[in-house]
């Protein structure tokens, strides 16, 4: 195929959507934690079925009027840290066609990819190699140098998806979880589903198309994602490279000595000259153990978070001009409730008995979700304009539900801030030093100052076998969470629960709460507060009605 | 020649015998009623009774001014002709108290010159506020002298209290401000404070350890902002003494060389409306 019109466009995207639909348990699978809320592949599935079902509303079959409703379908459906990738690469993927008249031509495909890869790169403060940045970046590349060679629209397409394929085989390479986790990256895996569907839709006869249409509806969906990687993976900010001149230095003895303090480690030499590569917190260590090994040269240390912030910085004015640009005729202003206020707040909290415990503390709007599934963009645009507020202050509660509130900014009239709580107990916490006659900026700010007052410890099962450090986990194993890390493993949640919060008092704790879980009954709760009152005379155990799905416990200790 | 000046406070100042009687300062109490029966605060019931009763009988109980008539008979026992009284009370925005002695002050012999002061605060903040006029009568200054005295420390006062619950507060209407706290489902531990003579909130903590932790910083805050001057402070409660004991140890520790503590147990007139397991801190510097 020489070129794509847009009604190939439209049945790429609609198998690529089915494509993924189907696969996504087996992208769900990929999680690196065992936690029973890593749902990847549902985040984007349904970011993509939001773009999709867009795509109804093109009145003719124009690529320039696809690519707009394309690009904010997926903006209001992204779900989930992947899912708001996965939109970031549809704004970009559009923005490379915008200027398409009448076909796109291989190189109009090529440049789609690049702008589209870019547009993702730009969207993350902390860009990870290994995950699916990568996997767009090298297809991408692939892509354009096809179109480079002369390829057509097919053939770039084509190698996109080898140039993805290639990329994720290699991202457990590139991030030393994945490898520990024996998993390839589940964004990087579900791009290739989409990817896979671009190529097939190429070439499906209008006979099937007609068939994924009519079974093209909202997938049912139970659990939802909590993407773990990332964050976690790129602490190491200093980007630290020199030279060590000297004879017979073992790079294997640098390795292992840096193996725990910086990730992105290079370590190569020969007889006389050894380059260290590593990305660490601490590149004065890694300078003084080297230097002990021979004379240093050539010696660059680069700030690599204050270079993405600048990246992005600079990126805001371009993604608000876009958002203007392209989400009008989205309703702005749904129905408005209750007393006019200067200062609203959102929180995103799943269970009942939490969302009581949040309303009581002033919440105006509780958007289910978080552990069991990730709200989209959209339902915490809506939310938000459903308070009768300028200002609205949005607690996601979890980390996987952070970026999609930030996407909220772009999308409404009003002022927004994002309190970049992890847990219903940071949430709790922040709310604690909310005032209602404080600006938004005020609030926000000691909000965010709470964050660091509460330790949030979580008791679930593991959903398949894997080894976290020096815990050997089984499926179906309880395990418990303190700060989002593994850091018990048992067979019973209250044992697991009373050790899980052995290892977060200290002796400035004097609250202990337990939330407990929808499954779990109030007498195993009540005693379990008992028990850890008698173990902690000294702090107040309070023990609560969570009602939180999936989570045995969430237990709070500050 | 001039006559002397006499301090009058009403029950609500929580001021311990032993301070009463030192500085010779005159209280006016308040009636504590539970169901039909009436006792005057300090007189006819004592505050183990009271704390009692509260914590065991389902009824709230009720406070009651002073009447006119109660101030007349304590400004005529007191004074002679050519006296001046100072009564300060328990601030007007939570008890009539003050429109009492007001009333009071006109009924009397023109002999007798009454100056009503509203402290704009309660329990051991009009204590301070007594204090320091019988300390001004003891030294000898005049009435304009003392009055001004009295006016700073009202300027100046910072309160902070920690209540079990805000249970009280609500059902006797003396919540002001601080009803934005209400019906949470956390056991929240909220840290009040007065602002203009009405309480208001100040912060919500979760566990008393940490809210006596936050008024330990809020007192270091104040201590940082008036790094020249004499903190005097006060404390009073209805808890246990040991929690008391360990509050004022920690507080005379933070303010090593400012003099004693000054500490008080609330009575029935103000704990009524705060209930039992209350911590109170008041500052003011000079």
């Amino acid at each position: 195929m020489d070129v794509i019109n847009g009604v190939t466009l439209k049945n790429m995207l609609l198998v690529a959507a089915r494509n993924l639909n189907q696969q996504k348990d087996t992208v769900n699978a990929l999680n690196v934690f065992p936690v029973p809320d890593g749902d990847t592949g549902t985040n984007m599935s349904l970011t993509l079925n939001a773009a999709v079902k867009e795509l109804e509303r093109a009145e003719n079959g124009e690529i320039g009027r696809l690519t707009t409703l394309l690009a904010r379908g997926s903006l209001m459906g992204a779900r989930g840290n992947s899912g708001v990738i996965l939109s970031q690469f549809f704004r970009g993927f559009s923005e490379g066609l915008s200027k398409v008249k009448g076909d796109a031509t291989g190189e109009d495909i090529a440049r789609a990819f690049m702008e589209a890869s870019k547009t993702t790169y730009r969207a993350v403060m902390k860009p990870v190699e290994g995950t699916m940045l990568t996997v767009t970046r090298l297809a991408a590349e692939a892509a354009n140098e096809a179109a480079e060679e002369g390829a057509d629209a097919a053939g770039v397409i084509k190698a996109a998806l080898l140039g993805a394929q290639e990329s994720l085989a290699d991202t457990p390479n590139i991030l030393p979880v994945l490898k520990e986790a024996g998993v390839v990256d589940a964004g990087g895996q579900g791009l290739v589903c989409i990817f896979e569907g671009f190529w097939a839709g190429l070439t499906t006869s209008p006979e099937e198309m007609e068939e994924i249409l009519a079974e093209q509806q909202t997938p049912q969906v139970d659990t939802a994602d909590l993407a773990r990687l990332g964050e976690e993976v790129l602490v190491n900010k200093y980007c630290t490279e020199f030279i060590i001149l000297g004879e017979g230095i073992d790079p294997d003895l640098i390795r292992q000595e840096f193996d725990s303090k910086g990730d992105s480690m290079i370590v190569v030499g020969d007889e006389s000259v050894t380059k260290v590569h590593i990305h660490t917190d601490h590149p004065g260590q890694v300078l003084q153990f080297c230097g002990e090994l021979g004379n240093l040269t050539e010696i660059a240390i680069d700030n690599m978070m204050l270079q993405n912030q600048e990246f992005a910085s600079h990126n805001d004015h371009h993604r608000l001009d876009y958002a203007v640009d392209n989400v009008v005729g989205f309703p702005q202003t749904a129905s408005t409730n209750g007393e006019p206020k200067s200062v609203g707040v959102v929180a995103v909290v799943a269970g009942e008995g939490l969302a009581e415990i949040f309303r009581s503390l002033g919440v105006d709007h509780v958007v289910t979700g978080g552990q069991t599934m990730n709200p989209s963009t959209a339902d915490l645009v809506e939310a938000v304009n459903s308070i009768n507020a300028d200002s609205v202050i949005i607690l996601p509660n979890n980390k996987n539900v952070i970026f999609s509130a930030q996407q909220v900014k772009e999308l409404v009239d009003k002022e927004i801030g994002v309190v970049s709580t992890r847990s219903a107990p940071q949430g709790i916490s922040a709310l604690m030093y909310f005032l209602h006659d404080g600006s938004l900026e005020e609030n926000v700010t000691a909000m965010e100052d709470s964050l660091g007052e509460v330790k949030t410890g979580e008791v679930t099962y593991a959903v398949r076998s894997t080894v976290a450090g020096d815990l050997q986990i089984e499926e179906r194993d309880i395990i418990g969470l303190a700060e989002g890390k593994i850091a018990i493993v048992g067979a019973n949640p209250d044992a697991v629960a009373t050790d899980l919060v052995r290892t977060m008092v200290d002796q400035d704790s004097s609250v202990i709460s337990i939330y407990y879980g929808a499954d779990q009954n109030a007498e195993d709760a009540k005693e379990l507060a008992s028990t850890l009152q008698e173990g902690y005379p000294d702090c107040e155990v309070e023990v609560y009605f969570g009602g939180q799905p999936l989570y045995y416990y969430i237990v709070s200790v500050e | 020649m001039m006559g002397r000046i006499h301090v009058v406070t009403d029950s609500g100042s929580d001021l311990s015998l032993k301070v009463r009687e030192d500085w010779a300062i005159h209280i006016v109490p308040l009636t504590v009623q539970f169901g039909s029966e009436i006792f005057r605060d300090g007189e006819e019931i004592s505050t183990a009774e009271f704390y009692r009763r509260l914590q065991t009988e389902s009824e709230i109980p009720s406070t009651c001014q002073p009447s006119p008539a109660d101030f007349v008979a304590m400004y005529e026992k007191i004074a002679e002709p050519g006296d001046t009284i100072i009564s300060v009370h328990i601030s007007s925005k939570m008890s009539g108290t003050y429109q009492s002695a007001v009333l009071a002050s006109t009924m009397l012999d023109a002999s007798i010159q009454v100056k009503v002061v509203d402290s704009k605060s309660a329990s051991m903040g009009l204590g301070l506020v007594a204090v320091r006029a019988a300390e001004g009568v003891r030294a000898g200054k005049n009435l304009d002298e003392i009055l001004l005295d009295m006016q700073h420390v009202i300027d100046d006062l910072q309160v902070y209290f920690v209540v079990d619950t805000l249970e009280f507060l609500k059902k006797n209407g003396r919540i002001g401000m601080a009803s934005a706290l209400l019906g949470t489902m956390l056991s929240i531990k909220p840290i009040l404070t007065v602002v203009n003579g009405e309480v208001a909130p100040l912060e919500k903590v979760r566990g008393k350890t940490k809210a006596l932790k936050r008024v330990r910083e809020f007192i270091l805050g104040f201590q940082a902002k008036h790094p020249d001057k004499q903190i005097r402070a006060s404390m009073s409660h209805a808890t246990t003494k040991e929690e008391a004991d360990q509050v004022v140890e920690a507080l005379s520790l933070m303010l090593p060389g400012e003099g004693d503590v000054l500490l008080g147990e609330i009575g029935p007139t103000i704990g009524v409306h705060t209930g039992p397991g209350v911590v109170a801190l008041f500052l003011y510097s000079i």
